[in-house]
């Protein structure tokens, strides 16, 4: 019989004491509602009741009909181009903050993140109050007696605006840690070895940093194609996206079913995004110096 | 006549009102190893970060094979650099780190090629051409960081404390090899360091800094035998240090009061009686015996005093003196000695020449 002392001392009774409240609150708040949403995918909905009864047909509706094939690659554009739009404008900010940032680098960075200080819906709200009708960019423009900015009212434009708004905050963070970790002194070493600027970039920042600018594009990515209150409010009627018919078979139409496969879809579409991203990573030509694999 | 490889005038650099750089004109050959040595502090890294490129100076003008390059960026200016910590490209294996500067020009990958076996075979670094820089030995990472700095043949190769990261055994034998790099290769090399051993090992000319200026410039052993400067006698060789006041003039010698004992030594110029003085006096330079073993030379300072400690260092060893001043002198000299034993009388002498005299500085 082994003591409760023997047991202490264990190593694999201290892995499971120190993993087992991280694994329950994954299991619990993750996993299983992840594997609920599986089960419903496959089920059906009738008069706002779910019935256990095994089809593929949500996958078929899904997968088959144009109007949802149209909205996921809305939803695919819009990711895509937000990502871009954020690694763009983001990487100059984390890079002038890491480099020159001094002591105040930290504040900066933080500062950067000041919007999450309020919940989003007031900042997609505040966004509203600048792009729409009767905001302040287009207010501005009547007032001087020009012509609105007809695209920057309820469109995808808007939307898209309003997204990179929302989430480049977490690429400019994901580069900036990154850099934090780069010897700006190879740049040097490039130049004196005959690299100009942009080449310099390109041959030595961009893949030793290429960890965490990826990290941050999937940070991106990853809520912009799940989306919907952002286009709900700055979209306008024409300007839907996948997050938003998904969010509506939960509440208008009340077809659980057809939108935990919308999920699962969604998960999934995800899942190969990150593995491309993945599969981009080589520890070895990222700098990683540390044990071999 | 061919114009110098490198050739610096009145170069100026002042950061925060600090003279990094002051007034520095410099004229090295093809050919020549010339080391920059000098304190921390001294303004020789901020000199070779000029020259490369990478700071601008505030005045003065940087000739590069005959070329004005002051205003052009490093990468522009046909040089190698080796720096302190190797700073290979981790994310580079060795063959890719070498040929970084010929990728940047643009030669053909079978040029490339050409050149990268000519000079692993001359860094003896042949089979390595795979690794990553992190499966290196520290040895390794300096014979790449040199093969990069060297395969585009430039202009110049600068050096930035390139041993200062190696253990001794190591840098004794990188500084063979460096020597070896520049006579083949017929670069002429800036080795930058704060080693006077590394500095007088290496180069054929050097300069001593220190605040920025040159304090003298020349060749290796004119420098250490013949120190112009009171800074460059206090610091090349390390030697006994030997304050006092002069009491009469002899002609050229000048009679020093070193606390209670007459020394003679060469009269500093506009040296008169009372002057205080400095008086350097390397170590090797003296000589140690037991007692009345010879007669001193005419005009030879000659003090008897105890013999306190040996410090064995193989080929020679030190010994330290207590002179009946009660000041202490290190001498060097041969290891086996018998007839000095610890604790004895032993006798010193050297000639009035063989130290350094300068007129004490204000402070």
């Amino acid at each position: 019989m082994v003591s409760f002392r023997e047991l202490r001392q264990s190593p694999n009774f201290r892995f499971v004491m120190l993993t087992l409240p991280g694994a329950l609150f994954l299991l619990i708040f993750l996993v299983l509602p992840l594997i609920s949403i599986l089960v419903f995918s496959f089920w059906r909905t009738e008069s706002y009741q779910l019935i256990a009864d095994w089809n593929i047909e949500n996958y078929k509706t899904i997968l088959g009909q144009k109007t949802y094939l149209t909205f996921m690659w809305r939803s695919l554009v819009m990711a895509v181009s937000v990502s871009l739009v954020c690694l763009i404008y983001a990487y100059p900010v984390a890079y002038l903050v890491a480099k020159r940032g001094g002591r105040y680098r930290l504040i900066l960075v933080l500062l950067t993140a000041a919007p999450f200080f309020t919940g989003i819906i007031l900042r997609v709200t505040a966004m509203q109050q600048i792009l729409g009708p009767i905001g302040l960019l287009n207010m501005a423009l009547q007032a001087f007696g020009f012509e609105p900015i007809q695209i920057l009212m309820y469109s995808n434009v808007a939307s898209a605006i309003g997204l990179v708004y929302l989430w480049i905050p977490f690429m400019v963070l994901a580069i900036y840690l990154s850099l934090l970790n780069f010897n700006f002194e190879l740049l040097e070493v490039a130049y004196v070895n005959g690299a100009k600027p942009w080449r310099a970039f390109l041959e030595i920042t961009w893949p030793l940093n290429w960890i965490g600018t990826a990290i941050g594009i999937v940070l991106v990515f990853i809520p912009t194609f799940a989306a919907f209150v952002t286009p709900r409010f700055l979209g306008g009627v024409n300007g839907a996206l996948y997050g938003n018919i998904l969010e509506h078979q939960f509440g208008a139409t009340g077809t659980w079913a057809l939108g935990s496969a919308m999920g699962v879809v969604l998960f999934f579409i995800c899942l190969i995004f990150i593995m491309i991203i993945w599969r981009t990573i080589n520890l070895q030509r990222s700098g990683y110096t540390g044990e071999e694999f | 006549m061919t114009e110098p490889a490198l050739k610096l005038e009145q170069v100026e650099k002042t950061f925060d009102k600090v003279r990094a750089v002051d007034k520095v004109s410099l004229e090295v050959k093809t050919g020549e190893f010339f080391s920059l040595l000098g304190p921390s502090g001294s303004g020789k890294t901020t000199l070779l970060r000029i020259i490369a490129g990478l700071e601008t100076p505030g005045n003065g003008t940087v000739h590069i094979g005959g070329r004005d390059v002051t205003r052009l960026p490093p990468y522009a200016r046909g040089i190698g650099m080796v720096f302190q910590d190797f700073l290979l490209f981790p994310h580079k294996i060795v063959a890719e780190n070498i040929t970084f500067p010929l990728k940047m020009q643009r030669l053909p990958e079978n040029k490339q090629k050409e050149q990268l076996n000519w000079i692993l075979s001359l860094v003896r670094m042949e089979g390595y051409e795979d690794r990553y820089p992190h499966q290196l030995s520290g040895g390794q990472k300096q014979r790449v960081a040199l093969a990069r700095g060297l395969i585009s043949r430039p202009d110049i190769l600068l050096l930035d404390e390139p041993l200062a990261n190696l253990d001794l055994e190591l840098r004794k034998e990188m500084e063979v090899e460096m020597r070896r790099f520049q006579a083949e290769l017929d670069i002429p090399f800036i080795y930058v360091t704060h080693n006077q051993e590394e500095a007088l090992t290496l180069s054929s000319r050097m300069a001593v800094m220190h605040n920025g200026r040159f304090e003298q410039v020349g060749a290796k052993l004119d420098l250490y035998n013949n120190p112009k400067t009171r800074f460059v006698a206090a610091f090349l060789g390390s030697p006994n240090y030997i304050r006092g006041h002069i009491k009469r003039m002899e002609g050229s010698i000048a009679i020093l009061d070193w606390r209670g004992l007459d020394l003679r030594i060469p009269a500093p110029a506009n040296a008169t009686a009372g002057d205080k003085i400095d008086y350097f006096l390397k170590h090797e330079r003296i000589l140690i015996q037991s007692l009345r073993e010879s007669e001193p030379a005419k005009g030879e300072n000659r003090f008897e005093g105890t013999l306190r400690d040996i410090i064995f260092k193989g080929q020679h060893s030190a010994y330290f003196v207590v002179l009946e001043n009660g000041e202490e002198l290190v001498v060097n000299a041969a290891t086996e000695m018998p007839s000095l034993k610890i604790r004895h009388a032993v006798e010193v002498g050297w000639l009035p020449e063989a130290g350094d005299a300068f007129l004490k500085e204000e402070d």
